[in-house]
């Protein structure tokens, strides 16, 4: 066995009692780093590889803020929201588990190895592939049904319409665990998937409150008293910032709406990045970003 | 009897002497032509005889031996037909052996006897004038251009006759010497002005930044939003060329064959803008004879490359020497030679493969694609770009709007030629004109930056992880956005609007 890496069969006693009860779980699983803890409460944090700065924001917060009640966070370690969901919770210092569509001793995608070192330390790594099997296209709906299984409750933070993270809601249905979608704007592609979850009658997840509820637990970090999102310095920034939007802005279009020149409007886009409240997902494109806790 | 004559071959944009020796003596009638000449200077032998013949002087049926000296030099192009013809013309006697004194003489043959236009003519004349020569026997078709050069003579033929009289003395000089030709000092007019350009107000701005400074900018946005038509507009804002540029561009043009006729000097900033499939050859100058490319060719101007990472990796990577010292050395079979390659490079590109990211409802690239797309530019390029900045797709409102006229070419010309007066008192003492060239040791001296600034940019390096050679673009930017403001240092509002045109790095595309 390679280094770092166990494996539990299903007769093991370690084998993830969450698993046990459910139709097609692989016979033994693998695992780089630990397994979840069968008593704390667990949530899978899915969604859409070409996420928008939104589903990112959101993704990470909700895994930070749950990780920081002592919720374990899984997902898949794909790009977007799973790799998000992966870092806020290891940001909250809690623990995350990641499933994988090829062996545990394979990080995939390449992108992702700072993180696949850090999940490592702060939780594992699973697959129910053997070591050194390939990220074959057709393993990854098969492990959505171990991320669903092994949480108590599914959130899906951004998806279209035909998006594998609604795989992971169907097998969460079955195995009979609860599905919360966050919303999103009605036209917005990326939210498709997760406004017609709801409408067939999944949970709302429309603060980190309600996803706590969900699993029986209570909201218990201190909150800023009404943080309103206005700053009361320059008014330069101060309308740029009004014009800044959780979609990202180009340059152009927040320079017709301020009636500054470019340097001044520059220069409080600069002042608002380094307070980070505002960051730069692509040139010259500007998005407001929670400042949380 | 034997006779020389002057000429010139052309190697880079730069002539060379070369002297055409002629000998008709008694022996087997026979044309030999010797001195390293290439197929297209051997066929001068027919053309010469055939239009002598027409000229009604028919060659004698003697063993006539032509020589192009220096031996070892390969000589290429067709004008040496008329320096031969003159030669064997001086050997027979027919014209005077004084009459090529001092002379420098090019030009093709007709069948006729018609002299016609050649390229080159440039560099062959400033040759001559700098060897001491007092005048040029060029085609008539080349008057205009070799009329650029002061202080030679220059007699323009468009017949072997016309030549042949002139020799004689027979023909008074069909223009009056020393004429100089009208140079337009004043405006060179472009057919087109960023008053076209409605709205895309942040894109002008990085436009006039990087004219300003002679930076090279790179622009990314969607299909359909202008970034061609704003790169066209670029050199109507470059101030006007002085006139040893306008020699160096014409000379350019003259040796690559690409003066439009009757030219005399180039006025206008060239615009080059290669095909994405442009070999890298093409782009850095090739052919068994070096010949110009397209770098050069858009030398005192800009070079325009859309669609940078359709373009293939080594002809991407080829820009890089070009880009840093402003020349490129070419080697090829029959020689090598140094072009002047002092261009501003203009870079569009999509921000994916379908074009419309990030607007995640329509563009449908993966997030592998997105990075892959990106990843087909290399980082040292992405270094040379020191200003990068964000084409958005254009509303209908703007396209209608009426509400303020924008901003002319004309103005902003003013705007970069302040700027430009500021960095020419600056670099007085340096071999350098912009601030784009400015490297690591001068850059502390000429970039002060006041202390709002200084502690700016130190937030700026920690937070956002720029790199050395990010930290030296962003400086040299904002030292020419003070330049436009005039001011002496560097205040925080110059900075920071640099760092909002600062280039991509490779992971920007980050999803």
């Amino acid at each position: 066995m390679k280094e770092n890496v166990y494996y539990y069969r299903r007769e093991d006693k370690q084998y993830p009692k969450r698993m046990e009860h459910y139709k097609g779980m692989p016979k033994k699983i693998y695992v780089k780093g630990i397994l979840p803890d069968e008593q704390l409460p667990t949530a899978a944090i899915v969604g859409a590889r070409m996420c928008s700065p939104y589903g990112r924001q959101q993704a990470y917060t909700y895994a930070k803020l749950l990780a920081r009640h002592g919720v374990q966070v899984i997902s898949g370690m794909a790009l977007g929201v799973d790799s998000y969901a992966h870092e806020g919770a290891l940001d909250g210092g809690g623990k995350t588990f990641a499933v994988l569509g090829c062996g545990v001793d394979i990080c995939y995608p390449a992108q992702n190895r700072s993180l696949y070192a850090r999940i490592q330390k702060q939780g594992g790594i699973l697959s129910e592939l053997a070591l050194g099997t390939k990220p074959l296209a057709h393993h990854f709906p098969m492990r959505n049904r171990i991320i669903s299984a092994l949480s108590d409750l599914v959130l899906v933070v951004e998806a279209k319409e035909k998006s594998g993270s609604l795989i992971t809601a169907d097998f969460a249905l079955e195995q009979g665990k609860t599905v919360l979608a966050l919303p999103g704007r009605v036209d917005d592609e990326l939210s498709k998937g997760c406004n017609r979850l709801i409408a067939q009658g999944a949970g709302v997840a429309y603060s980190v409150e309600s996803v706590l509820n969900e699993l029986d637990m209570e909201y218990i970090l201190k909150r800023g008293i009404c943080k309103k999102s206005k700053i009361s310095i320059a008014t330069v920034k101060d309308l740029v910032y009004s014009c800044v939007d959780l979609t990202p802005r180009d340059l152009h279009t927040i320079m017709e709406e301020v009636p500054y020149s470019a340097q001044e409007i520059s220069k409080a886009l600069l002042e608002l990045q380094l307070e980070g409240k505002v960051w730069e997902p692509f040139k010259n494109y500007y998005v407001r970003s929670e400042v949380e806790d | 009897m034997f006779s020389s004559v002057l000429s010139a071959a052309i190697y880079g944009v730069e002539a060379v002497l070369v002297r055409v020796e002629a000998d008709v003596s008694d022996g087997l009638p026979c044309f030999a032509m010797v001195g390293y000449v290439s197929s297209q200077v051997k066929e001068a032998q027919d053309r010469v005889r055939t239009a002598l013949r027409n000229t009604n002087l028919a060659l004698p049926p003697k063993r006539i031996t032509i020589n192009l000296a220096p031996a070892d030099l390969r000589k290429d192009g067709s004008w040496f037909d008329l320096p031969v013809a003159a030669a064997v013309l001086g050997a027979m006697g027919k014209i005077p052996g004084n009459s090529m004194e001092n002379t420098m003489v090019a030009g093709e043959l007709g069948l006729n006897g018609a002299i016609q236009s050649v390229s080159g003519i440039l560099p062959m004349v400033l040759k001559a004038k700098e060897i001491g020569c007092t005048k040029c026997i060029i085609p008539k078709g080349n008057e205009n251009e070799g009329k650029v050069v002061a202080g030679i003579q220059i007699i323009a033929v468009d017949s072997l006759s016309q030549f042949i009289a002139f020799c004689n003395m027979k023909e008074p000089l069909a223009t009056e010497p020393e004429l100089q030709i009208n140079i337009e000092t004043s405006q060179a007019d472009y057919d087109v002005d960023f008053a076209d350009v409605h709205g895309q107000e942040a894109v002008k701005r990085a436009a006039l930044i990087a004219a300003a400074g002679f930076h090279n900018l790179l622009m990314i946005g969607p299909p359909g939003t202008g970034k061609t038509m704003i790169a066209k507009r670029i050199p109507t804002i470059l101030p006007m060329m002085a006139q040893q540029e306008q020699l160096e561009v014409t000379r350019i043009y003259s040796v690559a064959g690409l003066l439009p006729e009757g030219a005399a000097l180039l006025t206008r900033r060239p615009f080059r803008a290669p095909h994405h499939t442009i070999s890298p050859q093409a782009l850095a100058g090739g052919g068994r004879v070096p010949q110009p490319g397209e770098v050069t060719l858009a030398h005192r101007g800009v070079l325009f490359l859309d669609e940078l990472p359709e373009m293939g990796k080594r002809s991407m990577e080829v820009l890089r020497q070009p880009l840093e010292e402003r020349e490129i050395t070419v080697s090829r079979l029959y020689g090598t030679a140094r072009f002047p390659a002092t261009t501003m490079l203009v870079g569009a590109m999509n921000p994916c493969a379908c074009g419309y990211y990030p607007d995640l409802n329509k563009c449908c690239c993966t997030p592998t694609s997105l990075n892959s797309y990106a990843g087909k530019i290399s980082q040292p390029l992405l270094d040379r770009l020191d200003l990068c900045v964000e084409v958005p797709a254009i509303s209908y409102r703007d396209l209608r709007k009426n509400k303020e006229s924008p901003m002319n070419s004309q103005q902003m010309r003013q705007a970069v030629e302040k700027a430009l007066d500021i960095q020419k008192e600056r670099y007085r003492s340096l071999d350098i004109c912009f601030n784009s060239e400015i490297t690591g040791a001068d850059l502390n001296e000429f970039c002060v930056l006041d202390v709002g600034a200084q502690k700016l940019l130190e937030q700026i390096f920690d937070k956002m992880g720029l790199s050395a050679r990010a930290y030296h673009r962003i400086l040299k930017t904002a030292r020419t956005i003070a330049d436009l403001a005039g001011s002496e240092v560097i205040q925080k509002e110059h900075l920071s609007e640099a760092v909002c045109y600062r280039s991509p790095d490779k992971n920007f595309w980050r999803i």
